[in-house]
């Protein structure tokens, strides 16, 4: 949203309604933030009532010049007070959600859902939040049964991405569900292949993704390499649109990991060291870098890569590269290093603050020096 | 979805911006947004975000 969104003139006018906050997950210094209001979606964007400081609105991905404009004005309407049962319903499981109380968030979506009048504005954003909290507690097989249901009556909008592409994820980790699948899968496509809708590079990319995920859970590595191969040309294709080097390099990480699906990872190498020449104090592009080096079997490379990455690299990030630098050393066959890098990431992942400290990552790390 | 499981690949941004941004963003600091916003009696807009 850096890149395409909030560089648009059109959001001058929102510019004194709001205070507007810019919070780097990654950054110590926002942990207490994150402890307030947690985040397990990037990014997440949120209108907080500052009087009650209390979630008036959230919503999870990115949004285009449109999609936040109608948010911004979403947002508040609810801090003046919300009217419609079905308005003060969203904005609850908003809050729920904030809260991490999923099952009761995904019931008040459910109900402004039930309560919505005739041709309700919000109805797309409370069917996608309905899906993301359905996702995020991992209740797929009614993830998918209400995507299904809810997508007929947001079709050709956007909450079309989001409603079919979730839904398409959760029935994809129960793929014996055939007909669901299928019927998501089909909705998807036709989402993706819907020119009107005006979804951004990304998310049409993300929803590559999603149909990958379908074709690998159900075994189909035919059908997953045909969409690799046209994920890619689509990658390659925005890239090569991007008016800036900021834009281009938005795309680095999806064609990546298409790359390496592909297990084409030499294709990575020339856009990541242009975005390390353009971006030369970002430590995504050496980061990346050491995984397409590692990943061709240039060890060495893959290290100085590292090297560069964790220099610059700081938060929750670092424990991955670290953990990379670690996998490197054990593929060169050298073991005392790869654990000596584990331990330094164990005592860096218990150092962060509450908010960003995990102990499921600690735990995996430590489980991971045993096999070393 | 899968984006969301897959966030140290995906969701990338690279962490200097050069396009300029047209309203005026707090970096990393709840404290002052909230006491501005307070004090203007206006809501809080949040973008949480990662730099991977």
């Amino acid at each position: 949203m850096r890149a395409f969104v909030f560089t648009d003139k059109a959001l001058e006018r929102y510019a004194g309604q709001f205070v507007w906050l810019a919070i780097d997950t990654e950054n110590s210094a926002n942990a207490s933030f994150l402890t307030k209001y947690p985040i397990s979606v990037w990014p997440t964007l949120m209108i907080i009532d500052s009087k009650k400081e209390s979630v008036a609105l959230r919503y999870a991905g990115g949004a285009s010049v449109p999609q936040l404009t109608k948010l911004l004005g979403d947002g508040e309407k609810v801090v003046r007070g919300t009217k419609s049962k079905a308005d003060e319903a969203l904005a609850r499981g908003d809050r729920l959600t904030s809260e991490k109380n999923l099952a009761e968030a995904a019931a008040a979506y459910d109900e402004a859902i039930k309560e919505a009048p005739k041709n309700w504005s919000r109805l797309g954003r409370a069917a996608e939040s309905l899906t993301f909290v359905l996702y995020d507690s991992r209740d797929y097989e009614r993830c998918a049964a209400r995507a299904l249901d809810l997508y007929p009556r947001v079709k050709g909008t956007y909450a079309a991405f989001n409603v079919a592409s979730g839904g398409l994820g959760c029935a994809s980790e129960k793929p014996d569900n055939r007909p669901t699948l299928d019927a998501l899968e089909k909705a998807a496509r036709e989402t993706l292949d819907d020119p009107k809708i005006p979804l951004a590079g990304d998310d049409r990319s993300s929803l590559y993704e999603t149909l990958i995920g379908a074709r690998e859970a159900l075994k189909d590595e035919e059908g997953a390499h045909r969409l690799r191969e046209e994920w890619a040309t689509f990658l390659e294709g925005e890239a090569k649109k991007a008016k800036t080097a900021e834009q281009r390099a938005v795309y680095d990480s999806h064609r990546l990991t298409v790359y390496l699906a592909l297990k084409q990872p030499e294709r990575a190498i020339p856009m990541l060291e242009q975005s390390e020449r353009d971006f030369p104090d970002d430590y995504n592009p050496p980061a990346r870098l050491g995984l397409a080096y590692r990943t061709m079997g240039k060890n060495d490379d893959a290290l100085a890569a590292y090297d560069r990455a964790l220099a610059k690299a700081y938060g929750p990030r670092k424990i991955g590269i670290l953990r990379g630098k670690a996998d490197t050393y054990a593929a060169k066959g050298d073991k005392e290093s790869a654990r000596r890098t584990i331990e330094e990431a164990i005592r860096y992942a218990e150092s962060l603050p509450v908010g960003q400290r995990s102990e499921t990552t600690i735990a995996s790390l430590k489980k991971k020096l045993e096999t070393l | 979805m899968k984006r969301f499981l897959t966030a140290l690949l995906l969701t990338a941004a690279p962490l200097l911006a050069i396009a300029k941004e047209v309203v005026p963003f707090i970096d990393n600091d709840y404290a002052k947004a909230l006491a501005q916003a307070k004090k203007k009696n206006v809501p809080i807009f949040v973008d949480a975000w990662a730099p991977w």
